[in-house]
């Protein structure tokens, strides 16, 4: 990367005017969206680019977004090089700058609007909505190939000029379950598009696009250096590691993911030569996945404050073997990619830098997002319903301290839908939501407990279930036990029956759906008398 | 107005200082000073105060209102009262669990803060209500006993109770409250202190109310039997009362009962105090504001700046977060940054100038106070020239240049840059910490910052103002005389207020006459409450809102109540969204949930207009000084004692102005005055 010669203090200055760019767009769309999964959940991602598409600055919001945007841009870039003002490209194909259906990506090229227009960057923002159609209600199926996961949005020139394409939006919504809502959201999407695209033309009116332009690359150059500092402080030399998923949903074979990372000075090379090939069930991940699940282990073992942008990327070499679970080819069904390989991608990567003795990575979290979706017809609203949710569990002990209990680890860090927000909204009742006590791994340090949520559903409806970590332990470190495997089991008239990791189901009104999410692996040897769990456990 | 000669009193206790502000409303007499603040027992320094303002013959004390870190600090140190929660069978780790989202996205090491009450005292009763109000499952009152023989077994202080949906059907968490409060025990019901939708964020804040009233109650008790003692001979004591977040004050009897409510009340009271002195010094000659000022409050200490919006009002949130707990209730928009004068500077390995987030707060304290090595924000001043050591804080505490100056010129020599460069750039760093604070609460709410004033107080941000206010478009900059005990003095100016709120989750076509209906039970509540803080009904002004969205949105906006409603919601989106759906029936709004802000004046200092002495103010120079100005050149500048000014003195910039409790820079181009009321005034140069 050509660094240009960076003054210390505007590369500070620079470093706050991106990055609150990027945060204002969050602010809008989440308080301007419709559906519960962004404003109350906030699975979506915001982010500035130059004007080579290179990643610039991200809010922090989402972490398996964080590779993948790029992708986007690049994918928008090449589906139209004629991209003018005003101009606003959709997408959410996984194999054209996507990563799974649900996840609509809006991106907008930045022109100086003085004549000749000039570019001077791209903003997006990729939000997950709550249904793209498909096989079944919330998009998240069990499904063969993609076709089946819903609608699939090339790259579309959504707004050319400022002037939405009806036709295209009309299409859109004829193939989602839930248009007004994703109407809203969509105009959500656009209005952080626009608001992003404002501050970044004020930022070249008051400074002048080239030195705008200027300290974006010098901004790239910093988080590299930034990067390239941290490896060379990790011991050099071979690492591998190797964890499986449960299975793909279809058959009942576990799923090998195999990393090898080789780190030399300033540089680290991440091959996952000898993972499994692509399944035929929805756990596989498209490249982008795999090198957001790279960036977030790397952007963590660089430390808070250093801008979220392409260059943590620059030293690093990644070999996905194309048509593999971590680099899928179409039509491979994609819905739990994003959601559950990635997490797992995760517990390979920082298992083998445990064998690097960095001596602070976790041991395994819950690698798992416990995905629910619950869709049918609600007579009592009159519509269409498509509940979606992730759950948290246990995050994995640390060298120093037990495993947090009850939130979400790693590659999301979406919210929860409060109780009342949610039986205000579906047809649905919560019968609890507890810290599901005992379920870490005993160890030196504990694992943190895993959560138990009971729904039931007041109607007739079908849930999928997109989970992991039902057979499969997380893993623990140095002596410490694995945390205990999730379980996903309906009571039906008084009776309790487990239900697989992945699967859909007929529900019937009055039954109980009953979620019981992983704890986190232990580190280090199990003293004696465990100590009792900090958090507690009043019976 | 009482008859006899009385005085107000107002207190602010800060973490270092108590300041006191005295003023006698029938000569005008108005008195500042500050003690050192006693943080094992706040009241200690608070009575001290008090005995020598009676020493100075200020004659019987009327009214005591003070703003205090008590509760913000037994919630930040974790040191409030053993509490107890009660929730719905099943949902007890609702507080824990909260959101279910990590503290930090990219750091393993960042743990959740401990919930307030620990899982050996969360407590689950059988009962439930569905989300259209419905008793799904009755409370038992048998269960209420066994909580309550529980409850006394564990030693427990305060009871926090939190039910879902009790918002729609309050009765099981009253009968609940009534039987513990029967009983003895402190409980905080969550329909009593937010009466509002979502579970986690309303546990919450009735949690920390829980926990933090305790500890405020036995402080104002002690205050309470102090201040009655002196005074004996059967008089009654002055009338205490208490800041609240949202700007307005409570007697001490509410406080007692609600003291999440009284977190954050320091800085509140610095934005009434902001807001009331810019009524005064930009109103046309004698005519006061029609729609109270335009200010953009920045108040910039040593380790924080405070930063918030007066838009005619101070800007009123539901979002605020303390010690990681959710907050609901209304709290004054009050924008916080670790950054301040006594930020460290220092060079990242990626060759970036960062300044803060760690501070060298007062030990070490920054290089030039003689112990510490690293240069901070206020090294850099020093250094520029801009703080005159022989001054500061009014010649009380020496300064050492040379440190300062040392300090930067390690900072400057990895990069080659000498001393006054490296301190250039520190100032433009922090300038832009502060800058993306100050944008935060107003170009990125829709604010147009060159409407506005910016009003600088604490003790750090008169150097930095008129710089910031360039940057932003802002045309002025007001420093007012009392720069570092505006808190203090904005607790004589606040109105006593009070918030109420309730979910209601009506559609838009809900009649008005049918919201009056249910907005009625909280005016009548409102109205019984003021008399009772001693607001005659007729005193009293409501102002009743309705939080709004379009059918299926989650955050709501909040619009006056009133005829032109609908068109006002669609209006308030488009300018905070830039879209709106117009097009929608009124049947696809949702008015979520119904407030009211009820309020009522108490008398205020009467400021008096001095006297206009001449433009000439010569008679306040006190030297010519070498400053570095913000080109990098240097120059030789007047510094001005601004004691020493009088109401009329112009200044042109670049100036210097010192003052004991803070300096001002006046940037070349920009032309100063002295008003009537002895603030300064800057016009900022384009």
């Amino acid at each position: 990367m050509n660094a240009p010669n960076a003054d210390p203090v505007q590369l500070e200055i620079f470093k706050h005017l991106f990055a609150a760019i990027a945060e204002e767009m969050g602010v809008v769309l989440r308080k301007a969206s419709f559906s519960p999964n962004i404003k109350e959940r906030r699975d979506f991602s915001c982010a500035l680019f130059d004007a080579g598409g290179q990643m610039v600055a991200q809010a922090a919001h989402i972490p398996v977004h964080l590779g993948s945007m790029p992708l986007s841009v690049a994918a928008a870039v090449q589906a139209f090089p004629d991209l003018g003002p005003g101009d606003m490209v959709a997408l959410n194909d996984p194999f054209r700058g996507g990563t799974h259906l649900p996840d609509i990506t809006l991106v907008s090229p930045v022109f100086i609007p003085e004549p000749p227009p000039r570019l001077c960057g791209y903003v997006a923002n990729r939000a997950h909505h709550a249904d793209v159609g498909g096989m079944s209600p919330g998009s998240m199926p069990i499904a063969r190939q993609v076709f089946q996961e819903g609608l699939i949005i090339p790259p579309v020139r959504l707004l050319r000029a400022g002037e939405v394409d009806q036709g295209l939006l009309d299409l859109i919504l004829a193939n989602v379950r839930t248009p007004q809502e994703r109407l809203g959201d969509l105009w959500a999407q656009i209005a952080a598009n626009r608001r992003g695209e404002e501050r970044l033309l004020a930022l070249a009116a008051r400074y002048g696009d080239q030195t705008v332009g200027q300290y974006m690359q010098a901004l790239l150059a910093y988080t590299e250096r930034m990067t390239r500092g941290m490896l060379a402080g990790l011991p050099a030399g071979q690492y591998r590691f190797q964890d499986f998923l449960d299975d793909d949903g279809v058959s009942d074979a576990p799923v090998p993911i195999q990393v090898c990372l080789t780190i030399q000075g300033e540089q680290a090379v991440v091959d996952f030569t000898g993972t499994a090939p692509q399944q035929k069930g929805g756990v596989n991940a498209v490249y982008a996945i795999t090198l957001s699940a790279v960036y977030y282990v790397l952007r963590c073992l660089l430390g808070l404050d250093v801008p979220n942008n392409a260059g943590c990327l620059a030293p690093i070499q990644v070999i996905a073997p194309p048509g593999s679970l971590v680099n899928a080819l179409p039509p491979a069904a994609v819905a739990g990619g994003n959601v559950e390989t990635s997490q797992r991608i995760v517990d390979v990567l920082l298992g083998a830098l445990a064998q690097a003795g960095a001596g602070r990575v976790p041991a395994a979290s819950q690698g798992t997002m416990n995905n629910l979706t619950i869709g049918g017809y609600d007579p009592q609203r009159g519509g269409a319903f498509a509940y979606y949710e992730t759950i948290g569990g246990g995050m994995g002990a640390r060298p120093t301290a037990d495993g947090p209990s009850a939130l979400h680890s790693h590659m999301t860090n979406t919210l929860n839908t409060p109780v009342e927000a949610l039986e205000y909204a579906y047809p649905l009742r919560v019968l609890c939501y507890q810290v599901r006590r005992g379920s870490g791994g005993r160890g030196r340090y504990r694992g943190g407990d895993g959560i138990r949520r009971d729904l039931q559903t007041l109607v007739e409806a079908e849930v999928t279930l997109l989970s992991e970590r039902r057979k499969l332990a997380p893993y623990g470190l140095d002596g410490g036990e694995p945390g205990q495997p999730g379980q996903n089991l309906l009571l039906r008239d008084g009776q309790e029956q487990p239900l697989p990791g992945k699967g859909s189901f007929e529900l019937q009104a009055g039954d109980i759906l009953s979620i019981r999410t992983p704890g986190g692996g232990g580190l280090g040897e199990p003293v004696e008398s465990s100590k009792p769990d900090s958090s507690g456990a009043a019976a | 107005m009482p008859m006899h000669p009385s005085t107000f009193i107002g207190i602010d206790i800060g973490g270092t200082f108590t300041d006191f502000v005295v003023y006698r409303p029938s000569d005008g007499a108005l008195r500042t000073f500050k003690l050192l603040s006693t943080p094992h027992d706040p009241a200690e320094a608070v009575l001290r105060g008090l005995e020598r303002i009676a020493a100075e013959g200020w004659g019987p004390i009327e009214r005591i209102t003070h703003g205090s870190t008590v509760a913000t600090n037994a919630l930040l140190e974790r040191k409030g009262a053993r509490t107890a929660l009660v929730t719905t069978r099943g949902f007890a780790d609702v507080l824990q669990i909260g959101r279910q989202n990590r503290p930090e996205l990219y750091d393993f090491s960042a743990d959740p803060p401990p919930p307030l009450a620990p899982a050996e005292l969360r407590f689950e009763v059988d009962e439930r209500v569905s989300a259209g109000g419905q008793v799904l499952q009755a409370l038992a009152p048998a269960q209420v006993d066994a909580l309550l023989a529980e409850l006394r077994r564990q030693g427990v202080e305060s009871v926090a109770v939190c039910l879902l949906f009790s918002f729609l059907h309050p009765e099981h968490e009253r009968s609940i409250a009534e039987k513990l409060r029967a009983a003895g025990l402190l409980v905080s019901a969550s329909c009593e202190i937010l009466p509002e939708y979502r579970e986690y964020e309303r546990s919450s804040t009735t949690a920390v109310n829980a926990y933090v009233s305790p500890v405020l109650e036995r402080y104002l008790a002690r205050l309470a039997e102090a201040l009655q003692a002196p005074q004996g001979q059967g008089q009654a004591g002055p009338l205490l009362r208490v800041m609240q977040s949202n700007g307005g004050v409570i007697g001490v009897e509410e406080a007692r009962r609600n003291g999440v409510r009284c977190i954050l009340s320091g800085p509140a009271g610095g934005v009434v105090g902001a807001q009331y002195l810019a009524g005064l010094a930009l109103a046309e000659g004698d005519r006061p504001l029609e729609q109270g000022p335009n200010l953009i409050t920045f108040d910039m200490g040593g380790t924080s700046t405070d930063v918030s919006l007066v838009a005619g009002q101070a800007q009123v949130t539901g979002e605020a977060q303390v010690g990681g707990c959710p907050i609901r209730i209304p709290l004054l928009d009050i924008h916080t940054i670790g950054a301040g004068g006594g930020s460290i500077a220092r060079l990242d390995p990626g060759g970036a100038l960062r300044v803060g987030p760690h501070s060298a707060g007062a030990d070490p304290g920054p290089a030039c106070y003689g112990r510490g090595e690293l240069p901070t924000v206020t090294d850099a001043n020093l250094a520029l020239g801009r703080l005159a050591a022989e001054y500061f804080l009014g010649g009380e505490m020496p300064l050492h240049p040379q440190r300062a100056f040392q300090a930067l010129e390690r900072l400057g020599q990895p990069l080659g840059l000498p001393a006054f460069q490296a301190a250039l750039g520190v100032v433009a760093v922090a300038n832009a910490h502060m800058e993306r604070a100050l944008r935060l609460i107003s170009v990125e709410r829709g604010h147009d910052p060159r409407g506005f004033t910016l009003l600088s107080f604490g003790g750090a941000g008169g150097l930095h103002a008129a710089e910031l206010a360039r940057r932003l478009g802002i045309p002025a900059v007001l420093v007012p005389p009392l720069a570092s005990t505006l808190s203090a003095f904005g607790m004589l100016a606040a109105e006593v207020v009070k918030d109420y709120t309730q979910t209601v989750m009506l559609p838009g076509d809900t009649p008005q006459a049918e919201i009056a209906a249910r907005l009625e039970p909280l005016v009548q509540r409102a109205a019984a409450e003021l008399r009772a803080e001693g607001i005659p009904g007729e005193q009293v002004r409501l102002e009743p809102a309705l939080d709004m969205r379009y059918r299926g949105q989650s955050y709501e906006l909040s619009v006056p109540f009133g005829p032109g409603l609908l068109e006002d919601f669609h209006q308030a989106h488009e300018r905070a969204y830039g879209y709106t759906r117009r097009g929608v029936p009124a049947s696809d709004l949702e008015i979520v949930n119904l407030r009211l802000r009820a309020s009522g004046s108490l008398p205020r200092p009467a400021l008096t207009r001095q006297p206009q002495a001449g433009r000439d103010p010569r008679a306040a120079l006190l030297e010519h000084r070498p400053v570095v100005l913000p080109c990098g050149e240097s120059a030789r500048l007047p510094f001005y004692r601004g004691e020493a000014l009088q109401p009329g003195n112009r200044l042109d910039g670049p100036a210097m102005l010192v003052r004991a409790d803070t300096s001002v820079w006046i940037g070349p181009g920009d032309r100063a005055r002295v008003d009537a009321y002895g603030n300064l005034l800057i016009e900022v140069a384009r």
